[in-house]
C-alpha cells in the first residue's frame, strides 16, 4: 500500500520519498502506449481493499448549524456503501468529513473520531494532507484541471509528492486502465482534459484520484451531471473497483443505490436513521422513515 | 388565412399603449446609438488627429536618432529606449508584487483583512500621479539628483494596485470545485494555488498586467518631476535619470519651433500605437482565459 | 394546491388494489351460483357460471397487466413492492377459485337431472360452501385492513370446511348400493373436494396478508407439517 496509517503521523510529507510497492518487478521505461503485462498483473494485486472507515459520534457544524449528529457508521472494505437521503439530510457533509474537506469551509467544524483501522484520521497530530492521499475523492461535476492535459491531470497528484517520471508514466496508465479510460484517451494523452465529453471527464477525474493508490475512494453524487449512458459505464466501474478500494457512495437516486451499493445507509436530518444491506433497505426496511423515503412519500 | 384578414382576437389588436411604448422603445434605442457614436467619435478623433498630424514625422531616422533640443532633425530613439527601461524596471517591481497581493486576498486573507486590502489599493488607485511624484521625490530625488529608479519606482507605485486588482478579480473566477479537486488529492494550500489556481488564471493575469504596463507606459507627472533632465544620448543606466517619451512630447510641444511641434505629434502617435497594441494583445489573451474558465465551470 | 409525491402513483396502486379484490366479489358471486345449481341440479344455472369465469380470467389478465406496467414505470420498493408482488399472488389464486366453480359446475351435466338423492350430503355441501364464502369475505376484508390476525383466523375456518369434506366422504362410502346413488354421491366428493381447494386458495391470500405486512413469507399450514409454521428453505 502506499502509505501505512500510522505515517500519518508527520510532519512534512514532502519528505517522504516515494514508497515501493510491494509485487512490481523492475523494467525499462515504457511508454503510454503499452502498459506492460508483467507489471501490470503485479499492480492489480498490490491494489486491494482492506482497510475499514469508521465514524464514530460524528458531529460537524457551519457555525450554529449542527449539520451532522452523533452519527456512527462503518464502511466495510470490499464493499460499496451508499448513503442515500433528502436535500440537506448531511450526506455531503458527512462524506466530506472523512477526508477532513469539510474543515476548508470557513466557519465549519466538526467532532468526533473517523477511524481508518485504528488510527483516528481527526487526531490532533495528523497531517490533513496524508489523510487525502489516503482518501480519494470524485466530485459531483468532473473537476479536471482545465490548463492540464489528460496525462497531466492524471499525474497531478503524483507530481505533487514529487514522484519519479517512470514511475508517474506507470501509474497513470495503471490508473486510466482500472478507471476503464485507457482505450478511450491511449493515443491522446497530451490532449487538454476538458476536451473529453462529460462522462469521461468523470473517469478522468476518478482516474486522478486512483493514481495516488488511495485506500479509500469517497464519491459525491458523482453521476447526477451524467447522461443515463455515462451514468450506467461508472455504476460498472465502480462494481470493478471495489475490490481495489474501499467505496462510499452519496447518491440521490435510489435505483441507483440498488444497482451499485451492497449496503446502504439513510440519512434525515444530520442523523442516520437506518444502515443496511441494500435488498433489505428497499425490500423491507425496519424504520418507517426509511420506509417513507424509500416509496417517495417525501423527499 | 392571411393576415389582416378575417376576425383579430380582441387582444392582439394594436393600442394606444402599444403604439406609445413603441415610440418610447425608439427614443431610447435612437438616443443609446447615438452615445455610442459619440464614444467611438472620441477616440476616433483623438487617434485620428494624432495619427494625421504625427505620420509625417515617422521614420526610421526618426525612430532611432536621439533628441535635440532645436532643429528639424533628431527623433526619439533614446526615448524609446529609456521609457522601455523605466517601464521595465516598474514592471518587475509591480507585477510580482501585484500577483501576490492578489493570491493572498483571494486565497488566504480572512473576509475582513481581505476587504481593507482591496479597499486600500482602490484608494491607492485613485491618487493623483502627481502627488505620488511628489511622494517620491521629497523621499528619493530631494538634495539628491534624478534616477531612473525613482522613476520607476514610482511608476510601480501607480502600477501595483491596478495589477493586484485585476489579478484578485481573475483568481476569484476561478472556480471553487478547481481548488477542491487539488486539495481533495493531498495539495497544501500553497500547492493548490500555485500549481492549480494560477495557471488556470494565467491569462487573465498576464492581461491585467499588460493593461497595467500600458497605463504606466503613458504617466507623464511623476516623469517631470523624476526623470526629466536627461542628455540627448541614449542612456541605459537608471540610476541616473533617463530619457522618455512622454517628457519629450512635453519638451518638444513647449519648443518654440513648428518642427518640435511635428516631432512631438510623432512621438504622442508612437506612445498611442504602443498602448492600442497592448490592449489588443491583452483582449486577445482575457478572450482565452475567459473561455478556459467558462469551461471549467 | 399541495403538491404531494408521487400522488398519482399511490392513487394507480390504490386503485390496483381495488380493482383486485373485487375480483373476491366475483368469486363469490360464482361460488354462490354454484353451491345453487348443484342443490337443485341446475345446467343452465352451471352453464352460466362456466361463461362468466371469463370474467374473472379477464380480470386475471387485466391486473396482471397493470402490475407489469407499474413495475416498469414506477419502480415500487418496500411496502409497495411487497403488496404488488402480493397482488400477483393473490390474483392467481382468484382464477383458480373461478376454475374450481367451473370444474364443480361442469361436474353437474354428470349427476343427471333427476333430483338428488341424499339430501344430508346436499346439505353438507351447501354448508360448506356457506362457510367458504365466509372465508373469502374474511379473506378480502383482512387484505384490504392488512389484519394478520384476522387471516390467521382463515386457518381455523379451513379445518371446519376440511371436517365438512372428511363428513361428505363419509356420507358418500355409506350411501348404500344403489348403482345411479353411488354415482352421484360420488361426483359429490368431487365437488366436496373442489370446494375446500377453494378454501384453501382463500387461506393463501391470508398467507400473502402477512406477508405484505411483516416482509416475511411463512406458510401459516402446509400440508407436510399440519398445524405448525414453516419458514421457506433458503437454498444454499
Amino acid at each position: 500500500m502506499n502509505y501505512e496509517p500510522s505515517e500519518l503521523n508527520v510532519a512534512d510529507p514532502e519528505e517522504r520519498t516515494t514508497p515501493r510497492i510491494p509485487g512490481r518487478a523492475e523494467s525499462p521505461t515504457p511508454s503510454p502506449a503499452s502498459p506492460g503485462g508483467a507489471e501490470r498483473t503485479s499492480r492489480v494485486e498490490a491494489l486491494h481493499a482492506t482497510r475499514r472507515v469508521r465514524l464514530e459520534r460524528l458531529n460537524a457544524y457551519y457555525g450554529d448549524n449542527h449539520a451532522v449528529r452523533d452519527l456512527d457508521l462503518t464502511f466495510e472494505p470490499g464493499h460499496v456503501t451508499a448513503i442515500i437521503g433528502p436535500s440537506g439530510c448531511g450526506k455531503s457533509t458527512m462524506v466530506r468529513c472523512v477526508n477532513r474537506m469539510h474543515e476548508e469551509i470557513p466557519g465549519a467544524r466538526s467532532e468526533g473520531r473517523v477511524l481508518l483501522d485504528d488510527v483516528d484520521l481527526h487526531g490532533a497530530r495528523v497531517d490533513v494532507v496524508a489523510v487525502r492521499r489516503l482518501v480519494g475523492m470524485v466530485f459531483q461535476k468532473a473537476n479536471p484541471f482545465p490548463t492540464m492535459s489528460i496525462f497531466d491531470n492524471v499525474a497531478a497528484g503524483l507530481r505533487f509528492v514529487g514522484t519519479s517520471r517512470d514511475e508517474v508514466t506507470d501509474r497513470v496508465s495503471a490508473a486510466l486502465e482500472d478507471a476503464g479510460l485507457w482505450s478511450e484517451v491511449q493515443g491522446r494523452l497530451s490532449n487538454p482534459g476538458m476536451s473529453l465529453s462529460g462522462g469521461q471527464q468523470q473517469r478522468l477525474c476518478i482516474a486522478r484520484a486512483l493514481a495516488v493508490e488511495p485506500e479509500v475512494l469517497l464519491m459525491d453524487e458523482p453521476c447526477s451531471a451524467l447522461d443515463p449512458v455515462a451514468t450506467l459505464k461508472i455504476e460498472e466501474l465502480i462494481g470493478q473497483l471495489k475490490e481495489k478500494v474501499t467505496i462510499a457512495v452519496v447518491t440521490h437516486n435510489m435505483q441507483q443505490a440498488g444497482r451499485v451499493a451492497d449496503t446502504t445507509a439513510f440519512m434525515l436530518d444530520g442523523e442516520l436513521v437506518e444502515v443496511g444491506p441494500t435488498d433489505k433497505m428497499f425490500t423491507n426496511p425496519d424504520d418507517d422513515r426509511t420506509e417513507q423515503y424509500v416509496t417517495g412519500k417525501f423527499g | 388565412m392571411e393576415a389582416g384578414q378575417g376576425p383579430i382576437h380582441p387582444l392582439l389588436v394594436q393600442s394606444a399603449n402599444l403604439r406609445r411604448r413603441r415610440a418610447v422603445n425608439r427614443a431610447m434605442e435612437i438616443s443609446a446609438w447615438v452615445a455610442a457614436i459619440l464614444a467611438v467619435g472620441v477616440l476616433a478623433l483623438v487617434v485620428g488627429s494624432v495619427a494625421v498630424k504625427g505620420i509625417s514625422s515617422i521614420s526610421i531616422d526618426f525612430l532611432t536618432s536621439n533628441t535635440t533640443n532645436f532643429g528639424p532633425g533628431g527623433g526619439i530613439g533614446n526615448a524609446i529606449v529609456g521609457t522601455g527601461i523605466l517601464v521595465g524596471v516598474a514592471t518587475l517591481m509591480a507585477v510580482p508584487v501585484g500577483i501576490l497581493v492578489a493570491i493572498y486576498t483571494s486565497e488566504f486573507a480572512g473576509p475582513r483583512s481581505g476587504f481593507a486590502i482591496r479597499y486600500a489599493l482602490d484608494i491607492l488607485a485613485g491618487v493623483p500621479t502627481i502627488v505620488i511624484g511628489v511622494f517620491i521625490f521629497g523621499l528619493l530625488v530631494y538634495g539628491h539628483q534624478q534616477t531612473g529608479y525613482a522613476a520607476s519606482i514610482a511608476l510601480a507605485i501607480v502600477m501595483l494596485p491596478l495589477v493586484a486588482r485585476s489579478c484578485h478579480e481573475v483568481l476569484t473566477l476561478v472556480p471553487e470545485t478547481v481548488k477542491e479537486a487539488g486539495l481533495a488529492l493531498g495539495a497544501s494550500r500553497w500547492r493548490t494555488t500555485l500549481s492549480v489556481v494560477v495557471p488556470t488564471a494565467l491569462s487573465g493575469m498576464i492581461t491585467g498586467a499588460l493593461l497595467a504596463v500600458a497605463r504606466a507606459a503613458g504617466e507623464t507627472a511623476p516623469l517631470l518631476l523624476l526623470s526629466s533632465i536627461f542628455p540627448d544620448l541614449v542612456q541605459t543606466d537608471p540610476s541616473t535619470a533617463l530619457p522618455n517619451i512622454p517628457v519629450t512630447i512635453f519638451r518638444y510641444s513647449e519648443a518654440p519651433e513648428p518642427a518640435k511641434h511635428a516631432q512631438a505629434w510623432g512621438a504622442a502617435l508612437v506612445l498611442i500605437l504602443f498602448v492600442l497594441a497592448i490592449s489588443v494583445v491583452a483582449r486577445a489573451l482575457s478572450a482565452r482565459s475567459r473561455r478556459r474558465l467558462g469551461a471549467a465551470r | 394546491m399541495e403538491l404531494e409525491a408521487r400522488h398519482e402513483y399511490r392513487e394507480e396502486l390504490a386503485q390496483l388494489e381495488r380493482r383486485a379484490l373485487d375480483g373476491l366479489q366475483l368469486v363469490v358471486a360464482s361460488l354462490d351460483r354454484t353451491v345453487e345449481a348443484v342443490r337443485h341440479q341446475d345446467i343452465e344455472l352451471a352453464e352460466l357460471v362456466i361463461a362468466d369465469d371469463d370474467v374473472i380470467d379477464g380480470r386475471y389478465l387485466e391486473i396482471h397487466q397493470a402490475i407489469l406496467t407499474l413495475l416498469a414505470t414506477q419502480a415500487p420498493v418496500a411496502t409497495d413492492l411487497r403488496l404488488i408482488a402480493a397482488l400477483l399472488h393473490v390474483m392467481k389464486n382468484i382464477e383458480r377459485m373461478g376454475d374450481q366453480c367451473v370444474n364443480i359446475a361442469k361436474l353437474i351435466p354428470i349427476a343427471g337431472h333427476q333430483p338428488p338423492a341424499d339430501e344430508r350430503v346436499v346439505g353438507n355441501l351447501v354448508t360448506m360452501g356457506n362457510a367458504i364464502r365466509a372465508q373469502i369475505r374474511q379473506a378480502k376484508r383482512a387484505f384490504a385492513e392488512r389484519d394478520v390476525e384476522m387471516a390467521r383466523d382463515l386457518v381455523r375456518q379451513d379445518d371446519v370446511v376440511d371436517n365438512l369434506n372428511r363428513e361428505c366422504f363419509q356420507l358418500a362410502i355409506e350411501i348404500g348400493d344403489d348403482h345411479d346413488r353411488r354415482e352421484w354421491a360420488m361426483t359429490m366428493m368431487l365437488v366436496a373436494r373442489a370446494l375446500e381447494r377453494i378454501g384453501d386458495n382463500a387461506v393463501d391470500i391470508g398467507e400473502q396478508v402477512a406477508f405484505v405486512v411483516t416482509g416475511l413469507f411463512r406458510e401459516f399450514e402446509d400440508a407436510s407439517h399440519p398445524g405448525g409454521v414453516v419458514e421457506p428453505q433458503r437454498s444454499p
